[in-house]
């Protein structure tokens, strides 16, 4: 490592240097890669089993058989970025097996239940189109060349399963009633969760390695929006409520509640009249949602069993 | 089972005519383990084949280091605690 300064290496990567080996990084170089790329594996891992909980509830065999590939795709994709992390030195049995259920880097919305197949493909329609967003902007701007590349599958297969998510949820919308009340009530605490998805507003977040090194291009109020405009339209088309309105005049996407606000996860409601600070945002994500530590103890307890097993 | 054998490097081709296309890497205890998982993992699309081959199998041609490996003395990282 270290042929070059920080300042030289953010100044190449703005010019469209690719990042191959050891001695192209800096150490802040591969301490923001290794966040993103944990952040990035913990995220796709997490996800296997919460759609796994909603899946038992698929409506028929095919529809098992969809939900079942989405969660294989996760865990291929949480192993491509834990391969990653591998090869930049990072224990991997540390990261799936040793680490705190709560120091898992996951956003906030996966520490969530998902009751039913209204839950799991309103996740799909909300949650996949933040990891396309996300992981796009990633796979079009990333300065590290192995992760670009490890995208490449990862995009296709995202695509997949936000497709499977807005097909459900524009045929639950078509078929009204109770149907379209389930994804409703879904809607109603998903959505700000997704909102909370990309982080901080960008006037609170004071370091920015990843912009100045080229791991991503947008910032987190850019990806916001674009993961509004996606959202907001396809939802009124469909004639769900959401707290927030699209002008096509302007194409701007409006909340129309006051961000940041708190979240009672016992009762899965928003608390759009409490606003609270961001710091108060931050404590909850820290402190973990309700099935943070179920869903971690659910990846993990078999392979002990087994460890068990394979020793007695 | 810390540490889980060696790195496997995957290549595929979607049709005879194609030329492979390095997609991925797997980690595993062995080479049955590493098709296995490579199968599994990289399944992206219809390959007509993939094949894998240990990391270490890779000779550097016109670099000072072979490909895949990031060239850095390996585990010299810190353990990320990152948070």
């Amino acid at each position: 490592m270290g042929r070059f300064t920080d300042e030289e290496l953010q100044r190449k990567v703005q010019e469209g240097f690719i990042v191959e080996s050891e001695e192209d990084m800096t150490e802040t170089y591969k301490r923001a890669l290794i966040t993103q790329l944990t952040v990035q594996g913990d995220t796709e891992l997490i996800s296997a089993p919460a759609y796994f909980m909603a899946a038992r509830d698929a409506p028929s065999t095919n529809t098992m058989v969809s939900a079942t590939a989405i969660i294989q795709d996760e865990l291929g994709h949480a192993n491509i970025a834990y391969r990653l992390l591998e090869d930049l030195g990072v224990d991997r049995h540390w990261l799936l097996y040793e680490r705190e259920p709560a120091h898992f880097k996951h956003p906030y919305g996966f520490d969530q239940p998902l009751m039913n197949w209204a839950e799991l493909v309103s996740a799909n329609a909300l949650y996949d189109r933040a990891g396309i967003t996300l992981l796009g902007d990633v796979h079009r701007n990333t300065s590290y060349g192995p992760l670009k590349r490890g995208l490449v599958k990862v995009s296709l297969e995202e695509n997949f399963h936000l497709r499977h998510g807005e097909v459900w949820i524009r045929r639950f919308a078509e078929a009204g009633g109770a149907a379209k009340e389930a994804v409703q009530r879904t809607l109603d605490w998903m959505f700000p969760m997704g909102v909370e998805w990309f982080g901080m507003p960008d006037d609170r977040k004071h370091h920015n390695a990843q912009l100045d090194f080229r791991l991503k291009g947008m910032t987190n109020d850019q990806l916001r929006r674009t993961w509004l405009k996606a959202v907001v339209p396809l939802c009124e088309e469909l004639g769900y409520d959401l707290p927030a309105q699209y002008d096509p005049d302007t194409d701007e996407v409006e909340l129309t509640y006051e961000l940041p606000c708190q979240y009672d996860p016992e009762a899965r409601r928003w608390l759009f009249n409490e606003t609270i600070t961001w710091k108060q945002v931050f404590q909850r994500w820290k402190a973990r949602g309700p099935m943070n530590e179920q869903y971690v103890d659910s990846l993990r307890r078999s392979r002990f069993a087994v460890e068990r097993l394979l020793a007695a | 089972m810390s540490g889980n054998g060696q790195v496997y490097e995957v290549f595929a081709r979607k049709k005879r005519a194609d030329r492979f296309e390095h997609v991925g890497a797997v980690s595993a205890p062995n080479e049955q383990l590493a098709r296995v998982y490579a199968w599994q993992t990289y399944d992206e699309a219809k390959w007509f084949e993939m094949t894998v081959a240990p990391r270490d199998a890779f000779a550097a041609v016109n670099r000072p280091q072979a490909p895949f490996t990031l060239g850095g003395p390996s585990g010299s990282a810190p353990t990320a605690d990152s948070r």
